[in-house]
């Protein structure tokens, strides 16, 4: 429904190509002293203060902090959803920085349409129409004359997203990072980053991809700060980095030492697999799922217990009831009384 | 090969495969490769001569055969596949002796990691980072599986 409206504003906005824009825009500015009230008004504030505040996180947009809170609204294209927007505001930044983002529609139109037009999820529509409506040579004619101020401004970036409109933002970063602006039709989706180039920083392809690059280094190390115990609280690429290299390294040493302990116990070596299973995973279970509530040796047919996929990077492995036991069953046939079977499986075959 | 003989078995045994989660998948398979290599090991070499080099070497055969999906699994079987005694203890050598006043202290610490990692030189450094993501979870199930093992012959 608010797309809907956007659609309409939009392209209202945008037939006149440039001069709709610089209309827009121009109209944009006025109102961005008046966008105070309007964005603490209903909708859009609780986004744009969420966007800003968790949208992402400090690191991820050092330039964003700068900025007039205007600019809070980005985080918004982060989603993939809202992630059209980039290039609306972008073209109204040269005239009034972020508050042009929402303002441009909602100079003519009520605000509401605006708040909406900048909430994730309709950012589809919008920016689709915008590019269709604004049609490739508005698209041409509008980049070379705001691109350097739009490279300086806008801050965007947005992680792979194939759907939605992204063809017209391919074309957009893809012209920002081959620095050629004849790309009428749209590209076809592809899984890109795009990059925006942050405000006050360079913007020939060189440094663009070595922003993408560093993004990718940092949200990397991220992930790796949640593997690693005890790094919560720490900051800075150096420090995150030699945790983890300890880490590494500890692990690494204590699979030696444990295999030293193995070599020196392998004499006696008459286990079984199926015991060890058990064990391992009745150890693993308990200490990481805590709330997993079953037993893995009671109750074996039937009903499998509800597995939380790992979807982070802390393993917690639930017991298989009825896994288990088909496993201990097979497993004693397959491996401990046949030989010829284990020399099978053995990985050293070769020897 | 084996290793898919393996998998392949491994679907057979298993109820709802879909349902297992990888730390577990990974469990089952480094233990089924460990433990008969092993107790091969044990009948073949009755005399001590069990020492601890042809032990870590199982420990991380049974590691990279588990852990083929990964960049450094495969790159840790070739290793070892192709260097059949060599010790690869020789990896926790330190190497925290560098100069720290470059700029490039951090790269210097990327390349502490990358020598961490099985086959880490080989790749660029967001490759690295992830695989070593994955890595840093394998080991710690290894370790948990070993100490598994070992508790239970002692």
């Amino acid at each position: 429904m608010g797309g809907e409206n956007h659609e309409g504003e939009i392209r209202l906005n945008h037939g006149d190509d440039e001069s709709g824009i610089s209309r827009v825009g121009i109209t944009s500015m006025p109102l961005y002293s008046k966008a105070d009230p309007f964005f603490s008004s209903a909708d859009w504030d609780p986004v744009v203060n969420g966007g800003g505040g968790g949208g992402f996180s400090s690191s991820h947009y050092p330039s964003m902090g700068m900025d007039n809170p205007g600019m809070s609204c980005f985080p918004h294209y982060q989603t993939g959803s809202s992630s059209g927007y980039h290039d609306m505001p972008a073209s109204l930044l040269p005239f009034g920085d972020c508050g042009g983002s929402g303002h441009f529609l909602g100079s003519d139109k009520k605000g509401e349409s605006v708040g909406r037009l900048v909430r994730a999820g309709d950012g589809h529509q919008v920016s689709d129409d915008v590019v269709l409506g604004g049609a490739s040579p508005a698209r041409k004619r509008r980049q070379p004359e705001a691109e350097s101020q739009w490279n300086k401004k806008a801050v965007e970036e947005y992680q792979e997203d194939p759907q939605s409109q992204k063809k017209q933002k391919n074309d957009q970063s893809k012209e920002k990072m081959n620095k050629e602006s004849s790309q009428s039709e749209e590209a076809p989706k592809e899984n890109y980053i795009h990059m925006r180039a942050r405000r006050g920083q360079a913007t020939n392809s060189h440094s663009l991809a070595e922003r993408v690059r560093r993004e990718k280094i940092s949200e990397r190390m991220r992930l790796l700060q949640e593997l690693v115990p005890g790094c919560n609280k720490i900051t800075g690429k150096a420090v995150m980095l030699d945790e983890i290299i300890n880490y590494v390294q500890s692990l690494q040493q204590q699979v030696e030492f444990l295999s030293m302990k193995l070599s020196t116990v392998n004499p006696e070596l008459n286990i079984d697999i199926d015991r060890i299973l058990a064990k391992d995973l009745l150890q693993s279970r308990d200490r990481n799922t805590p709330t997993l509530g079953l037993n893995p040796f009671t109750g074996f047919q039937g009903t499998v217990p509800n597995i939380s996929t790992s979807t982070n990077p802390q393993y917690n492995s639930l017991p298989q009831t009825t896994l288990e036991s088909e496993l201990q069953n097979l497993y004693q046939m397959g491996f401990v009384s046949n030989p010829s079977n284990m020399s099978s499986f053995s990985p050293n075959t070769g020897n | 090969m084996e290793r898919q003989i393996i998998s392949k078995k491994k679907q057979v045994f298993s109820v709802e495969p879909t349902k297992l989660s990888p730390s577990e998948v990974f469990t089952r398979k480094y233990t089924s490769h460990l433990v008969p290599a092993l107790k091969k090991l044990n009948m073949d070499k009755n005399s001590s001569q069990i020492n601890q080099v042809t032990v870590k070497h199982e420990v991380d055969m049974a590691l990279a055969l588990s852990a083929q999906e990964f960049a450094w699994g495969r790159f840790l079987l070739q290793k070892l596949s192709s260097a059949d005694s060599k010790s690869s203890s020789s990896n926790q050598t330190q190497i925290l002796e560098r100069s720290n006043d470059e700029d490039g202290e951090i790269e210097e610490k990327m390349k502490e990691l990358q020598e961490l990692l099985p086959g880490g030189k080989e790749m660029n450094v967001e490759e690295m980072l992830s695989e070593i993501g994955n890595y840093i979870k394998y080991l710690e199930l290894q370790t948990s599986a070993l100490k598994t093992i070992v508790q239970d012959t002692t």
